[in-house]
């Protein structure tokens, strides 16, 4: 059982255990959806319901669930979630729903929120798996902030829409292409180890 | 109680409890999504046939709605083909309005599209690509014009702009167009659907 604080397991997903800087998970939605600032967030929240609801049932009922089926007892309950923020959104957020086509639905097997129900739900209170869930949303929407704003400004010159970049600025394109989505998450990535490696150095 | 039973009752009841929520869920917003895309039909319709207030669906096959658009008289007076292709990337799918006879565009709207971002996605970019499909003579075949110019102008009254850096879209979108109008006209002459008939509302 862990021993960290309450605080200390919210935070520890913001950077310790970022699940996009520090675990490398979730990334398909990572490098697919963040061309545009409004579209990683909404990713993000969506995501966010999925797995704060998901820790929630899977501690409450983790005592119940034999060994031999939890992982499909997993996906059950977290497709059921994905599905209703999926309804949801194209009820509510219908543009945004369409922008973010197949992505929604493929939050099913996103690694984060099986991996957590896995590392974390299964093992702990409900309490603690919530807070859990809560860090680790927080830092997936913080990677794909900063993944989507620096593709759209650079890519566009805009920011969540708003111009942000002056008439000389150029966009480069390719920032919200694909490549641009290597290319920014492979900077990162350099820049997470490199302050991981000095602040080790440190110590 | 043995495991086996164990691991059946467990997974029966989630998956029942699951499909109950979502069975809830799909019927409470059943009816706000097919409202969505309702909304964005008849938006896409008045738009593309100016003066039109409300539409009628006149026809319907795979790819292809045919729509009527009414003045405030409940007088046809143009209509809005809705159809769909295969772009660079993906699916296609636009609303186009014409006039009566089928002879002369409207205007034009992508209903959607996953072109390539700052270059095919300009298909629903109003000053790059869609200004250039208003007014033409649709009569006949429309064509693609290139290099790409500036100004509507330019082109000759049965000619359509190019996107330069995305041909493949832009001819894309002039099939799609080209066979919608063929089909509409064919539909027209066998007497698929009635036009100008006098609106009983």
């Amino acid at each position: 059982m862990t021993t960290k604080s309450i605080v200390q397991e919210f935070t520890k997903g913001l950077w310790d255990e970022n699940p996009v800087f520090r675990q490398l998970l979730g990334l398909c939605p990572t490098l697919a959806v963040t061309g545009w600032v409004i579209n990683g967030l909404a990713m993000g929240l969506a995501t966010t319901f999925v797995l704060i609801f998901s820790s929630l049932v899977i501690s409450s009922i983790k005592k119940l669930i034999p060994s031999q089926v939890r992982i499909a007892t997993f996906i059950v309950v977290i497709a059921t979630f994905v599905t209703i923020a999926d309804l949801f959104l194209k009820a509510y957020f219908y543009q945004i729903s369409k922008a973010l086509g197949p992505y929604v639905p493929l939050i099913v097997v996103n690694c984060i929120i099986l991996g957590r129900q896995e590392a974390f739900s299964s093992k702990n209170s409900v309490g603690r798996s919530f807070i859990d869930a809560l860090g680790m949303s927080s830092g997936f929407i913080l990677a794909l902030l900063v993944l989507s704003s620096i593709r759209e400004i650079l890519g566009a010159g805009t920011f969540l829409g708003y111009k942000v970049m002056g008439p000389w600025f150029k966009p480069w394109i390719i920032m919200i292409l694909p490549p641009g989505a290597f290319l920014a998450l492979g900077i990162l990535l350099g820049i997470a180890l490199h302050i991981e490696s000095k602040t080790k150095s440190r110590k | 109680m043995s495991l086996y039973s164990r691991m059946v009752i467990v997974l029966t009841s989630v998956g029942l409890i699951s499909g109950s929520f979502l069975a809830t869920v799909g019927t409470l917003t059943k009816e706000q999504i097919a409202l969505n895309i309702q909304r964005e039909i008849e938006e896409a319709i008045v738009h593309v046939i100016p003066g039109a207030v409300r539409s009628e669906k006149l026809y319907e096959e795979k790819d292809l709605t045919i729509y009527g658009g009414k003045d405030g008289d409940g007088a046809l007076i143009g209509f809005g083909i809705l159809a769909a292709g295969v772009g660079f990337q993906d699916r296609i799918a636009l609303m186009l309005g014409t006039n009566i006879s089928l002879t002369r565009t409207k205007k034009m709207r992508i209903i959607e599209q996953k072109e390539t971002p700052g270059l095919g996605a300009n298909i629903d970019d109003e000053e790059t690509f869609l200004i250039f499909w208003e007014n033409k003579d649709c009569s006949e075949h429309l064509s693609l014009r290139k290099p790409a110019v500036k100004t509507p102008e330019e082109l000759s009254p049965m000619e359509i702009n190019t996107i330069t850096g995305a041909t493949i879209s832009s001819e894309s979108v002039l099939k799609i167009v080209n066979s919608a109008l063929e089909r509409a006209r064919q539909l027209i002459k066998e007497g698929a659907f009635q036009i100008g008939e006098p609106d009983d509302n």
